[in-house]
């Protein structure tokens, strides 16, 4: 492999909590890794295990639900 | 008779407190003037580049 | 109504008639499309003054880019044709005739009930002051101007260089209390309050500016007042970051290698002449009233106080002194953004409230048009991507992205803009849906948590259903996490747009819900902060719940003998508490609590303990005043010696025995007890004040009685500054601690002593203290019911955190809920009733709705309910009930949702094996296809 591994990684973001919580990293210009790809969600609660499992095998590398 | 008072307030300055004060009170259900001196509002605000503590920008 | 003033005021409260002359723009508004023509074909350049005369612009301007209204106008003084009768080429080129030399100034009068003055500061002119080189050393700049050095939309596209040669400056110092807190060499005494905070702030933000990063700061400071919420970790993470602070005032300036840059002489704490050589020099300077306000002032027949800001009192911070003239802002007294937004409100406050018969009587509604029906439409895609001036930009490939946009299904329109957010790009937008007839907006930006509310309107405007947009967060969740690697920030963000597309593809037109608002107010805690809002709201029309803890009315001013204006404090206090007894609008409780709340803005219901019994109330908004205490000393021998008091036992003692102070020698205050130590960071910001008023208070007792202040920074901002002045006019000793060496409290017998750290001598300094005060910290009252019961937030320190610390620094973040006095953070009086009027005000807002409209992000059940009713025990609203219903002849059984309960969770939708039940706005197949979107590789 010429490039290093890049993973793919999906995150449900709470609206209330962790997805202000990610907004509030950027104004503090916290730096982390490119890889994660947010989806706004109004709770952790509401995402469905078959999204889960769908992104999984639809190639994710990772999944995050953070709430 | 006392006559009614009139429902409309004027505001003169259209920084951000003169902003503040004519939204509040245009969203309260009062009639608003507001007068500025040059030929925009915003204020010394709209000068700042950003604000602390979080480093947000000013517009 | 721009480029007016007022020139004259006559009548009363309720009825003024005022006139305002309004100068010419010689830009017809109607017609004016500010395609900028004008200003491009103008030959005559002119200073600008929006960045401080540091750039041009032409005699045909606009004000800056994102200005509203967003109109052209032509300034007489610099137009050619208008000075010299020649040239007129902005009226040939201008493509609607907008241009209007015959333009003339007009009067107008209007009726108006209430004034509300705002005129705002001028920043001290530095010019007289030789000694800081201002307009001698070129690298010499005022905080202004560095400001607009800085900006993005600045004179350098926010490409920080210096005036000399334009080269990125490495080491740049700031020079504190240019034109405050200065007797001998101009006319302000007193402190300007925010210098200390935006020095500090230019000083991180520079770092961000420079190519590298690496950059030196210093900051030449007198004392560093942070003592606003939140400041102080500020101040402690800019030390940590390597600015550096020195104490000390230059007294010369000289020109540097080449004439350029700065030398700077100065003489370090240990008495050493130091000669330090800098890039650039940044003079801090203060906020004075400019001369408009004292002319305003004239026009309006109110009296300003010795540094020409307004006069007020301690009680009514905001009341001018003419009947129905309100003030704010600057023009009140030099203060910071969340202050002067704050005040705002109280003035508004106060304006309703002396109008309140008249409400509604003139006001307009918004009208918007009716909606295009867009739900069998494919979809019709726009895609705006923001640059957030540099903020975006500089990290994302914002062109790439937009080439990118282009590529993506049913996209049919993408744009950049510098400010999406700006008024002129709101106008943009709505013009470009209707014109390619769009349906779904994409917009790639920074946070739909702060923004999407202003886009929605703007589709509104635009005649299509406000859901129909989202947002792509490339901003806070991508170019600033992202700073060091621009192409995979790129990647991520054509990955953010796609899926943001795709989702808006599935988005369909959503209703809001109408709720009654109930037009009654809760507020928690009856000090004088409570009351205030209390009597505020009341004196709108509004009934107002009340609901103390403890068994009486007053809470902390009880202790309290003056305001920091001298006003005494127990007359006005028991003429409140009498006032919010008689008013006819407020129900009293004490001894209460609220035991259980529920519900959201417009609607809430709770239940109030009152002694041990329980009532039901419903209320539309509620403020929250539950106050602070001081705390208790846990050093410096606290607790074991009577002499040893705090402020508030100080206080006591002179009222219960007024000759204590003929009968003792000598008194040590130490300040920040409790304050601005590890285990607790922040400033108490009331207790340097009240240390010198104490001392004060103690020399008219006594005038021989030696007085010692061990402080670490005093931080007697605004008009305070005048009274430490007066305190080492008259002989109190202030002598500087810092905190790895704090003073030591001893008793050799009877006698207590202090030991400190002379900062000059360098050596200890052994003092004999009759008495010892303590300025304990303010700590938040204990609020963790409220808290959980409202959802709400506190910040570390167990303050309640307010929505924006900026923009909205009385909301709560939970809607309907506002915040006054100590429990937001420690204030002095006028400040809190300055912000208990305010909350009042902005609760008032709430309350003068009949009805509100809820979001449309609720639960709905679709077809494929069967009616097994998994969901109805996981919703924690008890929003989901199941009923019987008639279909086909049978009855079946399917759920049924209370869109008023819901809250749009969605955990019934994830529970739900069959798909029977969704979230409006996030449905399974939204989630589906933004994760698609995600896995699909960018191209």
């Amino acid at each position: 492999m010429s490039e290093s591994f890049e993973p793919v990684i999906i995150g449900f973001l709470c609206n209330w909590c962790a997805y202000a919580g990610a907004d509030l990293a950027g104004v503090s210009r916290l730096q982390y890794p490119p890889n994660m790809r947010p989806i706004r969600v109004m709770c952790s609660g509401m995402v469905h295990p078959d999204l889960v499992v769908n992104a999984l095998s639809k190639g994710a590398d990772g999944v995050l639900v953070m709430g | 008779m006392k006559q009614d008072p009139c429902g409309s307030v004027l505001v003169v300055g259209g920084g951000v407190a003169g902003m503040q004060a004519a939204l509040d009170l245009a969203d309260s259900g009062y009639r608003v003037h507001l007068v500025e001196r040059t030929a925009a509002i915003g204020g010394a605000m709209a000068q700042l580049d950003k604000t602390f503590p979080t480093n947000d920008c000013a517009m | 109504m721009t480029l007016s003033e007022v020139v004259h005021v006559s009548g009363s409260l309720g009825n003024f008639q005022v006139t305002i002359r309004q100068k010419p723009r010689y830009v017809d508004m109607e017609k004016c499309i500010a395609c900028g023509l004008c200003a491009e074909k103008c030959p005559k350049k002119v200073d600008d003054p929006f960045n401080a005369g540091m750039g041009k612009r032409k005699a045909a301007y606009i004000p800056y880019g994102q200005a509203v209204p967003l109109k052209y106008a032509i300034d007489p003084q610099h137009c050619i044709y208008l000075t010299r009768g020649k040239c007129r080429a902005c009226e040939k080129f201008c493509p609607t005739g907008a241009i209007h030399f015959e333009d003339t100034e007009r009067t107008v009068t209007v009726t108006v009930g209430a004034v509300i003055a705002a005129p705002g500061f001028e920043a001290f002119h530095p010019q007289g002051l030789d000694v800081y080189g201002y307009g001698r050393l070129r690298d010499v700049v005022t905080s202004m101007e560095y400001e607009r050095l800085l900006a993005s939309n600045g004179p350098h596209m926010g490409h920080l260089v210096r005036p000399s040669d334009h080269e990125e400056p490495k080491k740049i110092a700031w020079i504190q209390c240019v034109g405050s807190r200065n007797i001998n060499r101009c006319d302000n005494p007193y402190c300007s309050s925010v210098c200390c905070m935006y020095a500090i702030k230019q000083a991180l933000v520079t770092a961000e500016h420079l190519s590298g990063g690496d950059v030196e700061q210093a900051i030449f400071y007198m004392d560093i007042r942070s003592h606003g919420k939140e400041f102080e970790r500020y101040y402690e993470s800019a030390k940590e970051k390597g600015v550096r602070f020195i104490q000390a005032r230059p007294h010369s300036l000289f020109p540097g290698d080449k004439g350029k840059g700065a030398v700077l002489e100065y003489v370090s704490r240990d008495g050493r002449p130091v000669r330090e050589a800098f890039d650039m020099v940044v003079l801090s300077v203060g906020l004075q009233a400019p001369r408009t306000a004292q002319e305003l002032a004239q026009a309006l027949g109110i009296q300003l106080n010795e540094s020409g800001f307004a006069r007020t009192s301690a009680f009514e911070p905001v009341t001018a002194t003419h009947p129905g003239i309100f003030v704010t802002g600057a023009f009140q007294s030099p203060k910071d953004i969340p202050q002067a937004v704050t005040e705002a409100s109280t003035a508004a406050c106060e304006a309703a409230r002396a109008l309140a018969p008249a409400r509604g009587s003139q006001a307009r509604e918004k009208t918007y048009p009716v909606e295009r029906d867009v739900r069998h439409q494919e979809p019709v895609i726009g895609v705006f991507v923001c640059s957030c001036g540099i903020n975006i930009a500089n990290t994302v490939d914002v062109q790439a992205v937009v080439e990118y946009a282009h590529t993506l299904p049913h996209v049919a329109l993408v744009e950049n803009n510098l400010f999406t957010c700006s008024a002129d790009t709101q106008n943009l937008i709505a013009q470009k849906i209707k014109e390619h007839g769009l349906n779904r907006i994409v917009i790639a930006a920074c946070t739909p948590r702060t923004h999407e509310p202003l886009f929605q309107d703007t589709l509104r405007e635009a005649g299509i259903n406000p859901y129909l947009v989202e947002m792509a967060n490339i901003r806070n969740q991508n170019a600033w996490v992202h700073q060091q690697d621009r192409e995979k920030a790129t990647e991520k963000a054509k990955d953010q747009v796609r899926m943001a597309v795709a989702k808006v593809a599935l988005n369909e037109p959503l209703e809001r819900l109408k709720v009654n608002v109930i037009q009654q107010a809760l507020v928690i805690g009856g000090g004088i902060a409570g009351m205030n809002a209390a009597l505020a709201l009341a004196d709108q029309g509004f009934p107002v719940i009340l609901v103390e803890k403890s068994d009486r009315l007053g809470g902390n001013a009880w202790k309290l003998p003056t305001a920091d204006t001298g006003e005494p404090v127990q007359p006005q206090l028991e003429a409140t508490i009498r006032k919010v007894n008689a008013h006819p609008h407020i129900t009293v409780h004490t001894r209460a609590t609220l035991a259980q709340a529920s519900g959201s803005v417009g609607n809430f219901q709770g239940i109030l303990d009152v002694d041990g019994t329980q009532q039901e109330i419903r209320f539309g908004a509620a403020v929250l005043a539950t106050g602070a205490r001081e705390s208790q000393p846990v050093e410096y021998l606290y607790g074991q010696d009577p002499r040893i008091l705090t402020h508030q036992q100080l206080d006591e003692m002179l009222q219960k025995r007024p000759e204590a102070p003929a009968q003792a020698r000598s008194v040590v205050f130490i300040q920040c007890v409790g304050s601005r130590e590890p285990q607790r960071p922040y400033c108490s910001r009331v207790c340097c004040t009240h240390t010198v008023k104490a001392a004060l208070r103690l020399k008219e007792a006594n005038p021989d009685l030696d007085i010692y202040v061990l402080y670490r920074d005093m931080r007697t901002y605004g008009e305070r500054e005048r009274l430490y002045q007066e305190a080492r006019r008259r002989g109190v000793l202030f002598i500087q601690y810092s905190l790895e060496d704090k003073p030591q409290v001893e008793k050799n017998g009877q006698d207590l002593c202090v030991t400190v750290t002379d900062p000059i001598l360098g050596r200890p300094l052994k003092i004999p203290a009759d008495y010892l005060v303590l300025a304990a910290a303010m700590e938040p009252n204990p609020a963790q019911d409220l808290v959980e019961m409202f959802k709400c937030g506190t910040n570390e320190d167990g303050f309640f955190t307010e929505a924006h610390p900026k923009l909205r620094p009385v909301d709560l973040s939970v809607d309907g809920l506002f915040v006054a006095g100590l429990c937001h953070y420690p204030k002095p009086l006028d400040e809190s009733i300055a912000q208990a009027k305010a909350a009042a005000g902005r609760a008032g807002v709430v309350l003068a709705q009949d009805e509100m409209r809820l979001d449309a992000i609720k639960s709905f059940v679709t077809d494929k309910c069967d009616g097994c009713a998994l969901c109805v025990d996981v919703c924690p609203y008890q929003a989901i009930r199941l009923e019987s219903v008639e279909e086909g002849g049978r009855a079946v059984r399917r759920i049924a949702t209370d869109p008023a309960l819901c809250k749009g969770c969605g955990l019934c939708a994830a529970t739900c094996p069959k798909g029977g039940v969704m979230v409006h706005g996030f449905t399974l197949n939204q989630l589906e296809a933004q994760v698609e979107a995600a896995l699909a590789k960018a191209v």
